[in-house]
């Protein structure tokens, strides 16, 4: 007995002239452990509600789907709403009530169960959740990672047999979503649970699945064991720069054998290679340049009685310098961006901006003509109904002419996508027409918070090349981000920012070659024999150069 | 955690429900007397820090409705002076403090209140009545903060790209504020899409729902509760038969200190100071428990 199937399903829009899926087949046993993926686009969300009939998109569906053999619309609603459970993208999202307990008995209540059963399926998932500590508190006080554990364990009190989750990690920190990884395994190894995960942050998660989804133009491209997809893949797929390093790697060395998922089987391989152990001239750095901006002995707290969040401070930003920030979560990143900025004021240190301090700019000066700030949400700017309406209003504030928003249109490649609601847009998009609509004003300095944030590896790709852009034409870049490997690839230069100040910079090669753990997967794989190669290119260049 | 909250929250809501009901009707300068008392205790047991800051606000406010009723009201016999032709006498000015004294009372009872009464006790009192009204004030429980967050946000945004609120004409900071608003509306509600189909992925609207609560009654709140309803049904006797009940025109009644009476003013005593003797026993038994260790 096939445990869910899926036969001939096609589905189209309202409004739309071309289905976003078409004729999938698909056969899915008790306990398997699926990842879905795919670019943004080819219909993986839309697949993956398919599954919960209560989300069943708006639209025109052929096809049938069978849970446990009865068809999913004849399926009893309380079946249906206990044994498949679903876990959204954004984490606050879906959180109902104010208090961890009564979100955790939310799916209970509905279906109108009693208090004691209530009481003990609780008390069983705040356990293996190790949400005791927590338990009684109110959801608002959450970090990201604990409220996506939370709705995963408010769903798990209803005892569902198949887990959807639609891309829930993107929210979160590295250390959050390794921690939501290895919980969604255990709940697989341990109890049998089957899972059907949305994901494009594969490093991870490829070595835990069973099997694998790749979706393009809304069929299924790949269905198969994680270690097969090389062999069926395109060689030049956009989906190749969305694996884990080590089997990038392999990849392109042309490797034979077993297919490398995680850092020690690259290692592995790596060592069967014939490399010479060797070096790499440090990336070219902008040292001769003027300092734009200055931070001297900033300490700043948000509370007068509160700890500081930032203290002794100090950072100095080089002409048409792209430099990254990288640090832990909660941290105060974030912070140091809006004290750069002069959003907010610290209470000790000063801040220069072009040798001048920045207090002595108007607002108006400041962010017209010296720097802006991209802010970690895109939904923040926007207010217009469609794309261009929204550069529009922007030309409109600042009287921008309308060679320029044609410039921009064109930069950010925004042209398909002009008649669009903003909201409608998938991240990287909207991350884009936010960028867009800043740098209308024709800013020197740019200020980014997290903009790699949820984004698919092809719009991250996308987003580095806009950067390098801008940096060529003269831009400063300042971004503060988790994503080791987006700073080692596109930066110049690399600050770790820990305890509220500074704790190292250097250029990128260096910098990351000198981190033991806080380092990218490409020189974890690679450190034994290469001293200093940061990136999958790195380490193939360098082998490849000693293969000769 | 005081040993008052953690009784049931029908007992404490029964205990303030009777308290502050009372309270605002008896303006018996005995009856008064004991629940000024009776709340100022409770005030420095409960809050303690926060009683004491809130004397800056009391204190005047004391005075100033203790003013305001002699200068309004000239009724009464005994004269103290004219100002412009206008009575001043001792009951107005009695009665201006006893009115004080009630409205300072009552707004104690209602700061140990909200101390005492949390969200989620209130929420749980609302469910057994119904938990559909119960679910909507723990979802509102849980927008307000984030909007807030939200709006900070919006607010840092819209500066960065010089629509800032604080600053320029009048008839910017209204479209600045708009705009605000506007963001706000569209992405709360964008927002709302997912948490309706959250809600709606576990089950919501296929059944009654259940109100499940973590608060158990035990026999001692069975065993309060008795007593506040006694008390409190001997109280609304005592003002029956007019024991409560003083005048001040056209000049003072008498305070009767007959047995019924000051049966009835130990009964009042008794109930407005339940909280109070749960703490102090409470606070004696860890003393005791902690010598015994």
């Amino acid at each position: 007995m096939a445990f869910v199937k899926i036969n001939n399903v096609s589905f189209t829009y309202p409004n739309e002239a071309n289905p976003i899926l078409k004729n999938i087949n698909l056969t899915i046993q008790q306990g398997e452990f699926i990842v879905l993926i795919g670019q943004s686009g080819c219909g993986k969300s839309t697949l993956l509600r398919h599954f919960k009939r209560e989300l069943h998109p708006h639209g025109e569906m052929t096809g049938d789907i069978f849970y446990k053999d009865c068809d999913l619309e004849q399926l009893d609603s309380e079946v249906a709403a206990t044994d498949i459970g679903y876990v959204f993208q954004n984490p606050e999202n879906q959180i109902v009530t104010d208090k961890v307990w009564h979100e955790l008995a939310f799916g209970l209540e509905s279906l109108g169960v009693d208090s004691q059963t209530i009481r003990r399926r609780v008390a069983e998932m705040a356990n293996f959740f190790g949400i005791q500590k927590w338990f009684h508190h109110k959801t608002t006080e959450l970090s990201g990672g604990q409220k996506q554990l939370l709705n995963l364990a408010s769903i798990m009190v209803m005892q569902p047999k198949l887990l959807l989750l639609d891309e829930p990690t993107s929210q979160l920190d590295p250390i959050a979503a390794l921690e939501f990884i290895q919980t969604l395994h255990r709940l697989n190894k341990e109890l049998g649970i089957t899972i059907i995960l949305i994901e494009h942050r594969l490093e991870e998660i490829l070595p835990l699945a069973d099997r694998v989804l790749i979706m393009d133009e809304g069929s299924i491209l790949f269905d198969g064991p994680p270690k097969e997809i090389l062999k069926e893949l395109p060689a030049n797929h956009a989906m190749i720069t969305a694996l884990p390093a080590a089997t990038k790697i392999f990849h392109q060395l042309s490797g034979v054998g077993p297919v490398p998922l995680t850092i020690r089987e690259g290692q592995r391989f790596l060592s069967t290679q014939q490399v010479i152990p060797s070096h790499l001239p440090p990336s070219k750095s902008q040292n001769e340049k003027n300092i734009v901006l200055e931070a001297k002995d900033i300490a700043f707290r948000y509370e007068k009685n509160g700890l500081d969040v930032v203290h002794h401070f100090n950072l100095q930003v080089k002409e048409q310098e792209f430099l990254t920030i990288i640090g832990g979560n909660g941290t105060g990143k974030s912070t140091v961006l809006s004290i750069l900025s002069g959003l907010q004021k610290p209470y000790r240190g000063k801040v220069f901006l072009f040798n001048k301090i920045l207090k002595s700019y108007s607002n108006k000066q400041l962010y017209q003509q010296y720097l802006t700030l991209l802010p970690q949400n895109p939904k923040t700017l926007f207010v217009q109904k469609t794309v261009h309406q929204e550069l529009e209003d922007m030309a409109r504030l600042h009287k921008v002419s309308e060679k320029k928003i044609q410039e921009t249109i064109h930069l950010f490649h925004l042209t398909h996508l002009l008649n669009r609601h903003p909201y409608d847009l998938s991240g990287g998009e909207q991350q884009k027409l936010a960028l867009a609509k800043l740098l209308l004003m024709e800013p020197r300095i740019l200020l980014l918070d997290e903009p790699t944030k949820g984004l698919d590896a092809h719009a991250k790709e996308e987003l580095a090349q806009i950067l390098k852009d801008l940096q060529a034409k003269g831009m400063t870049i300042i971004m503060v981000t988790h994503d080791i490997e987006f700073s080692a690839q596109y930066s110049n230069r690399c600050a770790l920012f820990f305890d509220g100040n500074i704790v190292s910079e250097e250029e990128p090669r260096a910098f990351y070659s000198g981190n033991n753990f806080y380092t990218t997967a490409a020189h974890r794989i690679s450190r034994e024999l290469l001293s200093n190669a940061i990136t999958c290119e790195d380490v193939v260049t360098l082998c490849k150069k000693t293969c000769v | 955690m005081k040993a008052f909250e953690t009784f049931h929250p029908i007992v404490l809501f029964s205990f303030f429900v009777a308290a502050i009901s009372l309270s605002m009707f008896f303006m018996h300068p005995i009856y008064l007397a004991i629940t000024i008392f009776s709340a100022i205790s409770l005030n420095i047991a409960l809050r303690r820090q926060l009683f004491f800051k809130d004397w800056k606000l009391y204190v005047p406010l004391f005075f100033l409705m203790a003013i305001i009723n002699p200068l309004i009201s000239h009724n009464g016999q005994l004269v103290l002076l004219y100002i412009n032709g206008n009575a001043l006498t001792v009951e107005a000015i009695m009665y201006g403090i006893a009115i004080a004294t009630m409205i300072v009372a009552v707004m104690l009872w209602f700061s140990c209140y909200n101390v005492v009464m949390t969200s989620d006790k209130f929420i749980y009192l609302f469910g057994k009545v119904s938990p559909a009204l119960s679910l909507t004030l723990s979802i509102s429980l849980r927008l307000v903060p984030r909007f807030r967050h939200q709006l900070t946000q919006i607010v840092q945004a819209q500066k960065v790209i010089g629509m800032d609120y604080t600053t320029g004409s009048l008839w910017h900071r209204i479209k600045c504020t708009m705009r605000i608003l506007s963001i706000l509306i569209t992405w709360a509600l964008d927002n709302a899409i997912d948490t309706a189909d959250s809600m709606k992925a576990r089950g919501y609207g296929i059944k009654k729902r259940t109100a499940f609560s973590l608060f158990f009654f035990e026999r001692r709140d069975g065993f309060v509760l008795a007593i506040i309803i006694l008390l409190f049904v001997s109280n609304f006797a005592a003002s029956f038969i007019g024991t409560t009940t003083f005048y001040f025109y056209p000049t003072f009644g008498a305070v009767k200190w007959d047995i019924g009476s000051i049966l009835f003013y130990s009964s009042y005593f008794a109930l407005l100071s339940i909280p109070l003797a749960i703490e102090i026993k409470g606070a004696l038994k860890w003393r005791s428990l902690k010598s015994t260790m």
